[in-house]
């Protein structure tokens, strides 16, 4: 149905008077607009609901307290704890732990930011889905009906290049040319550049999922599935935008520490 | 004491869980020990990926000693009530945090509360 709308703009385009063109274009926008599900307000990744001032979660409290391990598996599962990593993927992951400590970071990058302590919003138009958080990290996914970029038109970038549809009420995304996650964020998997991103997202009542299969033959042995939930929390009601400009994680040596700040003259 | 030994006894799980908030392990920090410390605010960072309080102290030599505690992320203290003014440099505040492993002067923040003992924002 939006095809047909969008068809009978194109055509309409070529010979009607200015006036009349407008309309139907404004119709046609509106009717494309009419067929896009909405996801107002802002979306945390479940296992972080109240979290406190001191960046603590009650469920990785209470999941502490009852000795419930698969909330901490699920907690940032997109962190690649569980995927089947093959040998390639077990040795870059061995890499990216042992360089881990004292790292610092300039954002989540995707995949992670899908399931990062930040809240996302999603804003659709007929064109395009727009999902960003609170560290100015943005995706562009274009739902015009293009095809993927070819592929000397893409080259590795943190958030990939995307193209999506709808089917129903879920939107349909496929990703690639992502660079390896774990080179800007130290906790993300450690995918090569190569991987395919398919995310299938829909509003289930008030819990928004998102179903991931990635394929990676470089660092997987077989395509990973994990499924991630969001939940609009209290108090959030506009998008609190920073930069991430201020990672002041050193290390001890033998433990991650806060870096005292330099010191002006 | 019963929640002290629980935390006690899942040391060896947080050291390679993470922080709700965070783009880190909180194994940086000794969850079993809290600390309450009295001091001044020198600046409050209102920053990705945390905010910290620097606060000044003065130890019982009579030294002062500038402590950084740790907080979450901006939007999620702006959801319980926080903004970057909320803690104005010269404030006197009570930090109650869980200090660094490494020994330096800093934590992660449980709670913070003004001179005359009121809590500040809405921690939950």
């Amino acid at each position: 149905m939006r095809w047909t709308a969008f068809a009978a703009l194109a055509l309409s385009s070529l010979a009607a008077p200015a006036c009349a063109q407008s309309d139907e274009a404004q119709e046609a926008r509106i009717e494309a607009f009419s067929e896009i599900p909405y996801w107002p307000g802002y979306w945390v990744s479940e296992y972080t609901i109240g979290t406190t001032i001191g960046g603590a979660a009650p469920a990785l409290q209470e999941a502490r307290e009852s000795g419930n391990t698969e909330v901490f598996r699920n907690f940032m599962a997109l962190n690649g704890g569980a995927a089947p990593w093959n040998e390639e993927g077990r040795r870059r992951m061995a890499e990216v732990r042992a360089a881990a400590r004292g790292r610092k970071a300039d954002g989540w990058g995707f995949p992670m930011m899908m399931n990062a302590a930040t809240p996302l919003v999603f804003v659709f138009s007929p064109e395009m889905v727009i999902i960003a958080n609170s560290y100015n990290e943005v995706r562009y996914i274009y739902t015009d009906g293009r095809p993927m970029p070819d592929e000397l038109d893409m080259w590795p970038t943190v958030y990939g290049t995307s193209v999506g549809h709808w089917e129903g009420d879920t939107l349909v995304v496929e990703t690639r040319m992502v660079s390896t996650p774990s080179d800007y964020f130290h906790s993300a998997p450690a995918f090569s550049e190569d991987a395919v991103y398919e995310e299938r997202l829909r509003l289930e009542g008030d819990r928004l999922v998102g179903e991931y299969t990635i394929t990676d033959p470089t660092t997987l042995s077989e395509p990973w599935q994990v499924t991630v939930g969001w939940l609009r929390d209290e108090g959030f009601d506009r998008m609190i935008q920073i930069d991430w400009d201020n990672d002041r994680t050193g290390s001890d040596g033998e433990y991650n520490t806060i870096e005292a700040e330099a010191q002006e003259d | 004491m019963k929640k002290l030994l629980a935390v006690t006894a899942i040391l060896g799980l947080t050291a390679i869980t993470p922080t709700a908030s965070a783009h880190h392990s909180n194994a940086m920090f000794d969850m079993s020990r809290e600390v309450n410390m009295r001091g001044v605010v020198r600046e409050f960072q209102w920053t990705n990926p945390h905010a910290y309080i620097q606060l000044v102290v003065t130890d019982e030599n009579g030294e002062e000693v500038e402590w950084s505690m740790e907080m979450g992320a901006p939007m999620y203290l702006y959801a319980r009530g926080w903004r970057p003014r909320t803690l104005r440099p010269g404030t006197e505040i009570q930090v109650r945090a869980n200090p660094l492993r490494s020994g330096d002067p800093g934590g992660v923040v449980v709670d913070v509360v003004d001179a005359e003992g009121n809590e500040i924002g809405t921690n939950q």
